[in-house]
């Protein structure tokens, strides 16, 4: 295979290509001793970025001097709301001079997705090998008090798991499955003849990407508790936003944070 | 008023530290970037009934490399535009990522020093995108609509800032080597 574009193999790194471009590069980085070293040095650059340079942030006085400056009351002080940033799903979609941008530039990066979150991408890689492989369950069993113990016990989190068949969701069982390079629980439920995959991870802070529909997959995020959620199929959008509230609805695990 | 500060603080002000270190990196100044930001939030304020969209970082960064672009204009006007030299791009007392991990703990601030200056001499264009794509996590779509250039234009300034980034880091790191040996 003729090596891509270097620009390509850098959109690889940075996580803006589709999962077919993504798999593409990765198949040929396996051979390629040139592209592999193109994506070394990003790697080893952005480590430069992350790790070792400078990050500046705002210090009290600078952020009082704000809070002093904007009209209005300020809201009263309550839990920071840092962690409460939302991916920018479709900001970068509906900016007008970007439109523009991204017509004059079409023709170059059709092969980028649009507007493709990584962590989007990892979720619907994983749900699609969870479905591809028949390796949808480590255990399966559809009742909640087998699954719970059996995720608690190897992946890290334990989270509420219901079995909610008179609503339509079946459970099926649950894994233990990567995403974003971190084990996650896996708990799978059934909707007539759609997989529903639900992931959960511990909260690192991290962004969230919005609700989004990637290659037919609805993605679907919320946090709750120290606990990220992620539900992805290829089911109505409401259909999953209401496991999303049934699942939200379920108890908590006693002593969560 | 106070329902839109409501919303702003809680979806504007968090990005406050995207605010300063994106000013600070342009300026290369600390007085400078608490200007700016302190312009741009002002301005963002204002203009904040008129934003649409789920997340304001994106947007808030626009206006504060806005900002810094008038100031800078405003700068060159008045006859005193510093020129980026080594001594310039030198932090006085830089605050390192909170929550660090043990290995960017263990970075000798003699080398923090020295990679700053370098980033700190790269041109204004390189030097931005490098900011939002690694330290921001911006989007390429992000950051063209930070820097209202094509998304094609901020792959090709992407790329090329990491290659001169790597260029004179590791020409860095072998001038230090010949002044030991």
């Amino acid at each position: 295979m003729p090596c891509p574009d270097a620009l390509k193999v850098q959109a690889y790194v940075d996580g803006e290509l589709d999962s077919a471009g993504a798999q593409e590069v990765e198949h040929h980085l396996e051979t390629c001793i040139e592209c592999s070293a193109v994506k070394k040095q990003i790697e080893d650059t952005r480590a430069l970025m992350r790790d070792k340079a400078s990050y500046y942030r705002a210090d009290p006085a600078l952020q009082g001097r704000i809070q002093g400056t904007l009209p209005g009351k300020a809201a009263p002080p309550q839990e920071k709301p840092r962690w409460r940033w939302l991916g920018g799903f479709w900001t970068g979609l509906t900016g007008g001079s970007l439109a523009t941008a991204a017509a004059a530039a079409a023709a170059f990066f059709l092969w980028l997705a649009p507007a493709a979150d990584p962590l989007v991408i990892d979720v619907t890689n994983a749900h699609l090998r969870s479905i591809a492989s028949e390796h949808l369950t480590d255990v399966a069993s559809s009742d909640q008090h087998t699954v719970k113990p059996w995720l608690a016990a190897r992946a890290d989190v334990s989270p509420p798991v219901g079995d909610f068949s008179s609503q339509g969701f079946t459970l099926v069982g649950g894994r233990v499955d990567f995403v974003g390079g971190m084990r996650t629980a896996a708990t799978v439920y059934r909707h007539g003849a759609h997989i529903i995959n639900v992931f959960t991870w511990a909260n690192r802070r991290e962004t969230l990407p919005q609700t989004s529909t990637w290659n037919g997959y609805h993605v679907v995020f919320w946090r709750r508790g120290n606990l990220v959620f992620c539900a992805i199929s290829d089911i109505a959008l409401n259909d999953i936003q209401r496991l999303s509230q049934l699942l939200q609805a379920e108890a908590m695990p006693s002593g969560r944070e | 008023m106070d329902e839109r500060r409501r919303r702003f603080e809680a979806q504007a002000l968090p990005h406050l530290d995207a605010a300063v270190n994106l000013a600070r990196w342009l300026a290369r100044s600390p007085a400078d970037a608490d200007d700016i930001v302190q312009d741009a939030m002002l301005r963002a304020f204002r203009a904040f009934d008129g934003f649409r969209g789920n997340d304001a970082k994106p947007w808030l960064l626009a206006i504060v490399r806005n900002c810094w672009r008038n100031q800078a204009g405003d700068k060159k006007r008045r006859g005193h535009v510093p020129l980026p030299d080594e001594q310039d791009a030198v932090n006085d007392n830089p605050i390192v990522h909170d929550g660090a991990s043990p290995e960017a703990l263990a970075v000798s601030a003699d080398e923090r020093r020295k990679l700053d200056g370098v980033i700190a001499t790269l041109p204004e264009e390189f030097r931005e995108v490098l900011v939002l794509r690694e330290m921001e996590d911006l989007s390429y779509r992000e950051i063209a609509e930070v820097t209202g250039a094509p998304v094609g234009t901020v792959m090709s300034r992407l790329s090329r800032a990491r290659a001169m980034l790597r260029e004179k880091w590791l020409g860095q790191l072998e001038g230090a080597r010949h002044a030991v040996s």
